[in-house]
């Protein structure tokens, strides 16, 4: 009896000096989480970057507002890269020996210099606005939140030309900028699907005045026009197009990377009653939706999020669900180690919940998340149908 | 045929923005001498001035003479600047160049940081107002026919202003030479100051017509149109008014044309490659040099 | 050394390249912006050799090398004894063209850009030895009979014809060389960066470049090493909040030596005045 207890003594030490050293070892080592961020606050996007940091932010206030990551607050810190290839390199090159992950790049010039910086020196990085084209070449180095290209985008432009049967030629304008011309090839994928004609306008990154393209767009009598420009450019064109009696808004289509503010401050009431696509669904019910709508507004003077504006709020919320799961201590001398870590655990995420959508992670590229369709009624976005 | 004469229309539309832009442009070159890249950057941060007092006033005399002080007063404020180059013994035109490609940067990151949070502005549609005319294709807004009347009538101005009035010789007289005309007795600096005010209410005017044109202004649209203002003088020749406005209005139309029947991006190579073409045959520009 | 320095050495590496190729025109008043149109050729030439055929980099430098001089010597003929302002329009038009072939060419990675150009071992020492050769052959420009040429040429082009100098000449030699030069930075950007994209070669790097050769001093090699360093800096070694104003802080910069000292911060005269204290001592 007495041996047995003596056992059951040693044994009850044994297992509380593992679970000590256990616990020690998993003990956070950091007074505060930082997470950096390479976004573009300056230069042509800066418009975009301005509602991702904030939507950042406030993912990482609300963290804190509920205990943090592990007890410990979390920090976001934005290196602003603008659209210069050398700033990011420059930037990236300032957190690549200390980070745990980092966030961003954002304009594709920038994560083609300095993502490889990153994956050569064992960084992940999440440049979670970007396509699936992009992100796919730094592969197991970053992730993709879009399905590739070529799958995502043509059910949306299925779908509209459905809503809109009498279409059967539509002009399409594209900017040659980034991974643009690419979605652009995608929609009229979507578009030929349902037999209609598609004609592509190209519209120069310095153009001015727009009246000579729509000219030239309405030459071709089309029965819609789809927009794969920058916002700025989007808003002119509708704009010349209503100057020039063009009187089917529903067949105007914006795609998601224009639904920026700029659409809307130039745009004005040319926009009622146009079609865009995004992929945020204002109309949610979500609580943290809900609110984190309510806090934009009050910091937007009224204006509703951008379109990409959720995508880093969901990227902090992942992360943050990667050192709680994988028990990150943040510790320099497992800085390797935990990298790979939160990048396994990211990659391959099952129902991860996002602000508005849940979703899994296969091998960094997720499942489909589907897009929302909307319609431009009294300035506001009125959704009229979804691709799942 | 209608669309190549929408085209044509359109292609008014556009030069009126180079002709009123290489005006002011050659004027700092007449009265000044000097290369004022920065010029479009003036008339773009007068247009948010013009703005701004639209945004809180919903006055458009306000804004109007928003547009014209914001501009008198930028343009004041760059004369110290080129007149310290200007006074130098070995006076080179290059600096001046340099100097107003600085003053560019310093306005655009101005106005991409602080303005609007760096979005574009922009403007009411009353202000630009309805269509003049419009059949089939052919469309003239009345913000597209102020800018072209008003650029013919301000070269008009201008040309009469500078070559037949006695402020006008004045003003050549201390471009050509400050000592010289110091000498002779001419107040350099009371004209050379109001050589700039002068540049300062085109510019001004010009912002009023952009913004009734382009019903918006973004801090990237002069560095957009910088180039082709300096390529069009230089193709024209520089310092010459009534080549800017020949020049201005046929690139204008030029471009429309090429935009309209070829691929987009090419429109900017075939409108630098002529222009090159016209430069590397006649150095001096087509309607010749107004200065050396 | 950290990564951050690393990077920071590169860049300015580069950017001393591409500013003493502008430098070396101006030495005869060419303000010679073909040269950034030359880098991009270049720069895409490499990533085409590296990946897609396969050449090793040191082929890839001399071929970039000599394609940059080149084609700044075919468009030499081209430009002949213009005036100034009519070899801004040049390289301002070569710019456009590049940028839009390159846009138009899926082979050249179109608007995506050119991706997944190899790594090269010890890049930063090759860099330090290209840009030490470089400086030792504009030091020689510099203080030779051509150099001196060079400098009667800018001072007074009328004069130098009645002395018997050949601007044109000069002048093609110089634009020639300069070809080389932005050729040889094209091949360093496309194997340190890894990457190309089309809006990188455009009139901003035009204007970045001026800014260094005008605040460092146009009429001596030199100070284009010192005012690449300290205007490279800027991003890195300030903080975010200030460092994204550069373009701010560089058109003052700009501004303030055109006006205070407009032959630039190290100009022959300042050197001269170094070579004798250090002689006196």
């Amino acid at each position: 009896m007495r041996n047995l207890f003596k056992i059951f003594i040693f044994s009850l030490i044994v297992v509380v000096a593992f679970s000590g050293v256990s616990f020690a070892q998993n003990e956070v080592k950091v007074e505060k989480w930082t997470i950096p961020f390479l976004n573009s606050v300056t230069g042509p996007i800066a418009s975009i970057g301005e509602y991702m940091s904030w939507s950042a932010k406030y993912a990482a206030r609300e963290i804190n507002a509920n205990g943090g990551i592990r007890g410990k607050d979390v920090e976001i810190k934005i290196y602003d890269t603008g659209v210069e290839p050398d700033k990011g390199i420059k930037q990236m090159s300032k957190v690549v020996d200390d980070a745990l992950v980092v966030m961003g790049p954002v304009p594709e010039a920038v994560i083609m210099a300095a993502v490889p910086l990153a994956a050569r020196n064992g960084l992940f990085s999440m440049p979670v606005s970007t396509s699936y084209e992009y992100a796919q070449k730094y592969f197991p180095w970053t992730l993709s939140w879009y399905p590739p290209t070529d799958e995502k985008l043509p059910p949306i432009t299925e779908l509209w030309a459905e809503k809109n049967p009498e279409m059967k030629k539509v002009v399409q304008f594209v900017e040659k900028w980034a991974a643009w011309p690419g979605m652009a090839d995608a929609h009229q994928i979507g578009l030929e699907n349902k037999n209609v004609e598609v004609e592509n306008i190209e519209v120069p990154q310095n153009m001015v005045t727009f009246d000579s393209l729509v000219v030239k767009a309405l030459s071709k009598n089309p029965d819609g026009i789809l927009l794969t420009t920058n916002s700025d450019k989007a808003a002119k064109i509708i704009k010349q197009l209503e100057d020039r009696g063009w009187k089917d808004k529903e067949n105007i289509l914006v795609f998601s990377s224009a639904d920026d503010t700029p659409l809307y401050t130039i745009g004005g009431k040319a926009l009622e009653g146009i079609s865009i696509y995004n992929y945020i669904n204002p109309n949610s019910n979500n609580p943290r939706w809900l609110k984190f709508k309510e806090e934009y507004k009050k910091d937007h003077d009224g204006k509703a999020p951008g379109s990409l504006a959720t995508n880093y709020y969901d990227a902090v919320y992942m992360i943050k669900e990667a050192i709680e799961n994988k028990k990150i201590t943040g510790d320099p001398a497992k800085l390797e180690e935990e990298r790979k870590m939160i990048r396994d655990y990211t990659r391959n995420v099952d129902n991860f919940e996002g602000i508005q959508l849940t979703w899994d992670m296969n091998e960094g590229v997720p499942g489909s998340k589907g897009a929302f369709l909307f319609k431009i009624i009294d300035g506001e976005k009125k959704l009229i149908g979804e691709v799942k | 045929m209608e669309i190549v004469l929408a085209q044509i229309v359109n292609g008014f539309s556009l030069g009126s923005i180079y002709v009123l832009l290489v005006t002011g442009f050659n004027l700092m070159l007449l009265v000044a001498r000097i290369i004022q890249f920065a010029y479009p950057q003036f008339v773009v941060l007068s247009m948010y001035a013009s703005w701004a007092v639209l945004e809180s006033t919903n006055n458009i005399f306000l804004a109007a003479l928003a547009a014209i002080i914001s501009s008198i007063i930028l343009n004041l404020l760059s004369e110290p600047i080129f007149r310290r180059i200007n006074n130098r013994e070995n006076v080179d035109i290059n600096a001046s160049f340099v100097a107003s490609m600085g003053l560019s940067m310093i306005i655009v990151e101005i106005m991409s940081h602080s303005i609007n949070n760096g979005f574009p502005v922009s403007f009411p549609d009353y202000w630009g107002g309805k269509n003049l005319f419009s059949f089939g294709y052919i469309n003239l807004g009345r913000g597209e026919f102020y800018a072209l009347t008003g650029g013919i009538i301000l070269v008009a101005i201008f040309f009469y202003l500078l070559y037949h009035t006695h402020y006008g010789r004045v003003f050549r007289a201390i471009a050509e030479s400050r000592k010289t005309a110091k000498q002779v007795g001419l107040a350099v600096l009371k004209s050379s100051i109001l050589s700039y005010l002068v540049a300062g209410i085109l510019g001004g005017i010009i912002a009023i017509l952009f913004s009734m044109l382009l019903g918006s202004a973004s801090p990237w649209l002069g560095e957009s149109v910088a180039l082709k203002v300096l390529a069009v003088s230089i193709t024209a020749g520089l310092g010459n008014l009534k080549g800017g406005l020949y020049v201005g209005l046929s690139l204008g139309i030029l471009e429309s044309l090429a935009v309209g029947f070829l691929a987009g991006s090419w429109a900017n190579v075939i409108a630098f490659v002529l222009m090159l073409i016209v430069v590397l045959t006649k150095p001096e520009g087509l309607f010749g040099a107004a200065i050396e | 050394m950290s990564i951050t320095f690393n990077y920071f050495i590169g860049f300015s590496f580069i950017y001393i390249l591409m500013a003493w190729a502008i430098y070396l025109p101006y030495r005869v008043k060419d303000l010679h912006f073909l040269t950034v149109a030359t880098m991009a050729v270049t720069a895409y030439f490499s990533g085409v050799a590296a990946v897609n055929w396969g050449w090793p980099f040191y082929l890839v430098l001399i071929s970039g090398i000599l394609l940059g001089a080149l084609i700044s010597y075919i468009i030499s003929f081209v430009i002949g004894d213009v005036p100034t302002f009519t070899v801004v329009i040049v390289g301002i038009t070569f710019i456009f063209i590049t940028k839009t072939v390159i846009e138009n060419t899926d082979y050249l990675g179109g608007t995506m850009g050119f991706f997944a150009i190899p790594a090269v071992d010890n890049i930063l020492l090759i860099m330090t030895g290209i840009t030490l050769v470089i400086s030792y052959f504009l030091y020689m420009i510099d203080n030779s009979q051509l150099g001196r040429a060079a400098s009667v040429i800018f001072a007074d082009k009328k004069m130098a014809y009645s002395l018997g100098i050949k601007p044109k000449r000069i002048g093609r030699l110089f634009q020639t060389i300069s070809g080389g030069i932005a050729g040889s930075a094209g091949v360093l950007y496309a194997y340190f960066t890894g990457s190309l994209f089309p809006d990188f070669f455009s009139f901003h790097l035009v204007g970045t470049l001026m800014t260094i050769v005008f605040i460092g001093g146009y009429s001596t090699m030199w100070g284009i090493i010192f005012s690449a360093l300290i205007l490279g800096g800027v991003p890195i070694l300030l903080p975010s909040a200030v460092s994204s104003w550069k373009n701010l802080i560089y058109g003052v910069l700009l501004v303030s030596v055109i006006l205070i000292k407009p032959d630039g911060l190290i100009t022959k005269k300042f050197l001269w005045k170094i070579k004798n204290k250090i002689k006196g001592m």
